[in-house]
C-alpha cells in the first residue's frame, strides 16, 4: 500500500503478464506508485523472482511459452480471478497480438498499451508502410501489396523487384526477428525465395503474405520512443542506436545515437511522430528506422509496446516509462515531466548505454547456453543500473528468451558511458552457463565502436569485427594457467577429459601475469 | 560442500614463466588486454582416477578444466597407449548434444545411411531451432532421440555405425 496520501495511485491492483526481469521492473514501479501485483507463471517459473515479488501469483501452465504465457484466455481468467483492474504484456508473449488486447478490452479490462486497432495496423508491415508514406515518412523502397507466390512466373515481383534493385529482401508481413525473411541476390532466385519464405512466415506466424523491400546496407538501426496518450497527441523522447545485433536481435542499445546533428535529430524525431500519429498509437510505442551511409532515414516498422532497452532512454530523461505508462492508460494526458524530457531529447545532455546479456556463446555463433547459474554478482556503483530477475543457483530454462540481464550506465557523454560501463563488465561474475560477456568486454575496448561520430556502427559489426573463436582461444591459456594454480598441483590441465592436456607452461609464455586478489 | 571462490586479475607485464612456482606465472605483451578471472568453489576433489574438475571464468570464457597430477598423467598415457596397441579403436560414433534443450524433430531413422553435412535432427532451445548435422558419412545404428524429448548437454542423440 502507498504511504502517500496526496495522490492515489493509478490502479489499485494489475496483472502483469509476462516473466523475467520485464515483470520484475513492471512490479517495482507499481510498489512506487502503490499498486498491488498479480504475477503470472509457468511450472518452469514457479519459484521465479517475479513471483516471489508480487502480492499475488496464478499458475498458467506447463514451461513451454504456448501451454503458459501465450495462454491469453488463462491470463485474462486470471485476472478477473484476483481482482485485478488493468493487464500490462511486457515485451514478447502476448504484448503485440491486438487480439489478446481486445479480449482484455472485452472483459472489462485495461489493457496497459496502444489500442488494438493501432496493433493490428501496425504489427502487419505492409499496412505499416502504407501508413507510414501515407504520412510523408520515407519507407525502405518495395512493394506494398503481398506479393503472389502461387504464381509461377510472378512476372510483376519481378518487374518491381527489379525496380527496386538486388540484392534485396523478401520479408514477412507479420514477420519479426529475421523470421520468414530471405535475401536475394539476382532476379533468378526470387521465385523460390518468395516461396520459402511465405513457408517459413506461414509456420512462424500463422500468414504467409511477404513483400519486396531493397537490402539498405550498409546502415544502422535507430530507433525512436514514443509515448502517447487518448487524445492522439504523441511525443518523441529522443532516440536509440540499436546497430550492433546478431540474427537480427540487438546486443548493445546506447541514447542518444552517436553522431547526428541537431537537424538530423530533429527530422527523425519528426518522422517517427508523423507514422505515429498516423496509426492512431498511444501510450509507449518505438518507430524503428535504418539510417544509411548517405545519411538518409528510412522507416522500418513500429513496435507497439515497451521495449526491451526503454531502460537507457529512462536514464536519460529521468522518466519512469512503465509509470508513464500506467497514468496513460487510466486516461491522463501526456505528463508535462514527458513534455519537457520531448523538449530535452533534441538537445541531449547525457548519453547511456545498455549490453544485454544473454545465454549464449559467442564463440558458436551465439548459440543458446541455457543450464544453472552458479555464482551470480551484479554491478552497481555511479551510474549503473541492472534490471535482471536472476539469482544465484537460478535455473536459466531453455523454453523462453536467452536474455538474463540488462546492464547499463549513464554519464555526461558516450565516453563516460563507456568507461563506465567497462568497469561495470568487470564486475560480473556469473559462473555455470556461458554468457554473451565476452563480446560486450571485447565491444566495449574496441577503437571502432569507440568512435564517437558513429561511422564505425553498422547492423553487420558482429559478421565484420568479432571473431568469438580467436577470443576463447586467448583467453584458454589464461584459464590453463588459473586452473592449475587453483588445484595447487604442477599437472597437466586438459578442456575435456577427452581433448588433449595443455601444459600450463606453455600457456604461461603466451598469457599474462596472475596477481591474485583478495577473497 | 561449498567450495571456496576466488577471483584472480592477470594484469599486463613482462613475460616468465617459473616452473618451480606456480602462483608466479607472469608473461606476454602490453598488448594483451588485463584478464578478468573468476573461479566457482566446486574444484572437485581428485575423482578416481584422480583428475579433478575446475570452472574457470576468463573475460567472460566459461571453461570446465580437468586438472590432472603430472605423475598419474604419464601413467594414464601408458596405459592408454598399450590398450590401443592391444587393438580396439574405430567403430560407432555417438553424436552428443552440445545445448539443451527439446527435440523438435528426427529427419533420419536407423538403418539409413547420410552423408557429412546432412541434417540428423534438430533441438529447439530458447525459441531456435538448432539443427545438428552428421560429423561424417555413416550408416545410423541408433536414435535414442525421440521428437518431444528433453536432453541434456552430453546426452546421446544419434550412433552411428
Amino acid at each position: 500500500m502507498s504511504l502517500r496520501k496526496d495522490i492515489a495511485p493509478p490502479f489499485s491492483r494489475i496483472l502483469i503478464a509476462n516473466r523475467g526481469e520485464i515483470a520484475l521492473r513492471v512490479t517495482r514501479t507499481c510498489r512506487d506508485l502503490g499498486v498491488e501485483v498479480i504475477a503470472v507463471y509457468s511450472d518452469a517459473d514457479a519459484h521465479a523472482a517475479h513471483v516471489q515479488a508480487a502480492d499475488e501469483a496464478v499458475r498458467l501452465g506447463a514451461a513451454p511459452a504456448g501451454e503458459s504465457y501465450l495462454r491469453a484466455d488463462r491470463i485474462i481468467e486470471a485476472a478477473l480471478a484476483t481482482g485485478a483492474e488493468a493487464i500490462h504484456p511486457g515485451y514478447g508473449f502476448l504484448s503485440e497480438r491486438a487480439s489478446f488486447a481486445r479480449a482484455v478490452v472485452e472483459a472489462g479490462l485495461v489493457f496497459i498499451g496502444p489500442p488494438a486497432d493501432a496493433i493490428d495496423a501496425l504489427g502487419d508491415k505492409l499496412a505499416a508502410r502504407r501508413t507510414a508514406a501515407a504520412a510523408d515518412v520515407p519507407v525502405v523502397p518495395g512493394t506494398f501489396d503481398p506479393a503472389p507466390i502461387d504464381r509461377a512466373d510472378a512476372i510483376d515481383e519481378i518487374a518491381a523487384a527489379d525496380a527496386i534493385g538486388f540484392p534485396l529482401l523478401v520479408k514477412a508481413a507479420a514477420g519479426g526477428g529475421g523470421r520468414g525473411m530471405r535475401r536475394v541476390a539476382s532476379v533468378s532466385d526470387l521465385p523460390s525465395a518468395l516461396v520459402a519464405a511465405s513457408n517459413e512466415a506461414r509456420a512462424a506466424f500463422g500468414d504467409g503474405a511477404v513483400y519486396l523491400e531493397r537490402e539498405v546496407r550498409p546502415a544502422r538501426h535507430i530507433e525512436v520512443q514514443l509515448l502517447g496518450d487518448g487524445s492522439g497527441d504523441v511525443i518523441a523522447l529522443g532516440e536509440r542506436d540499436c546497430s550492433v545485433q546478431r540474427r537480427h536481435q540487438k546486443l548493445v542499445e546506447e541514447t542518444p545515437a552517436p553522431g547526428l546533428t541537431t537537424h538530423e535529430r530533429r527530422e527523425l524525431h519528426g518522422m517517427a511522430v508523423r507514422a505515429a500519429r498516423a496509426a492512431g498509437l498511444s501510450n509507449a510505442s518505438t518507430a524503428e528506422f535504418l539510417f544509411d551511409r548517405d545519411r538518409r532515414f528510412w522507416f522500418l516498422e513500429v513496435n507497439a509496446r515497451s521495449q526491451v532497452e526503454h531502460g537507457v532512454t529512462e536514464l536519460v530523461t529521468d522518466l519512469d516509462l512503465v509509470a508513464e505508462q500506467l497514468w496513460i492508460a487510466t486516461g491522463r494526458p501526456l505528463s508535462d515531466r514527458a513534455r519537457a524530457a520531448a523538449e530535452r531529447a533534441l538537445a541531449p545532455t547525457r548519453h547511456a548505454i545498455e549490453v544485454r546479456l544473454a545465454a549464449e556463446d559467442p564463440s558458436r555463433d551465439f548459440a543458446p547456453a541455457p543450464g544453472r547459474v552458479g555464482k551470480w554478482a551484479m554491478p552497481a556503483g555511479p551510474g549503473v543500473r541492472v534490471d535482471t530477475a536472476i539469482r544465484p543457483g537460478e535455473r536459466v530454462p531453455p523454453e523462453y528468451d536467452p536474455m538474463i540481464a540488462k546492464v547499463m550506465t549513464v554519464a555526461g557523454d558516450r565516453r563516460e558511458a563507456i568507461a563506465a560501463l567497462r568497469r561495470a563488465l568487470d564486475e560480473v561474475e556469473v559462473t555455470g552457463i556461458q554468457t554473451t560477456l565476452p563480446f560486450d568486454r571485447a565491444l566495449m575496448r574496441d577503437e571502432r565502436f569507440l568512435d564517437d561520430d558513429g561511422e564505425g556502427l553498422s547492423t553487420d559489426w558482429v559478421a565484420e569485427h568479432w571473431d568469438g573463436a580467436a577470443d576463447r582461444r586467448r583467453a584458454l591459456d589464461v584459464a590453463v594457467i588459473a586452473a592449475a594454480r587453483s588445484a595447487d598441483i604442477a599437472g597437466r590441465v586438459s578442456l575435456r577429459k577427452d581433448d588433449p592436456p595443455i601444459s600450463p607452461w606453455r600457456a604461461a609464455a603466451r598469457a599474462a601475469a596472475i596477481d591474485r586478489r583478495p577473497r | 560442500m561449498t567450495g571456496s571462490s576466488r577471483s584472480l586479475r592477470i594484469a599486463p607485464g613482462p613475460a616468465t614463466a617459473h616452473q618451480d612456482d606456480p602462483t608466479s606465472v607472469v608473461a606476454s605483451d602490453e598488448s594483451v588486454p588485463p584478464s578478468h578471472i573468476v573461479h566457482d568453489g566446486e574444484i572437485s576433489s581428485p575423482g578416481p582416477d584422480g583428475i579433478r574438475s575446475v570452472e574457470v571464468i576468463v573475460d567472460g570464457w566459461r571453461f570446465v578444466l580437468s586438472v590432472e597430477d603430472e605423475a598419474r598423467a604419464s601413467l594414464r598415457e601408458r596405459a592408454t597407449r598399450a590398450g590401443a596397441a592391444a587393438g580396439g579403436g574405430g567403430g560407432a560414433l555417438e553424436i552428443r548434444a552440445i545445448i539443451p534443450g527439446r527435440i523438435a524433430s528426427v529427419a533420419v531413422t536407423p538403418g539409413e545411411s547420410v552423408d557429412a553435412g546432412q541434417t540428423l535432427l534438430a533441438v529447439e532451445a530458447m525459441k531456435m531451432q538448432n539443427e545438428l548435422r552428421s560429423p561424417r558419412g555413416g550408416t545410423v545404428m541408433r536414435v535414442p532421440a525421440a521428437v518431444g524429448a528433453t536432453v541434456e548437454v552430453g546426452d546421446v542423440l544419434v550412433i552411428l555405425e
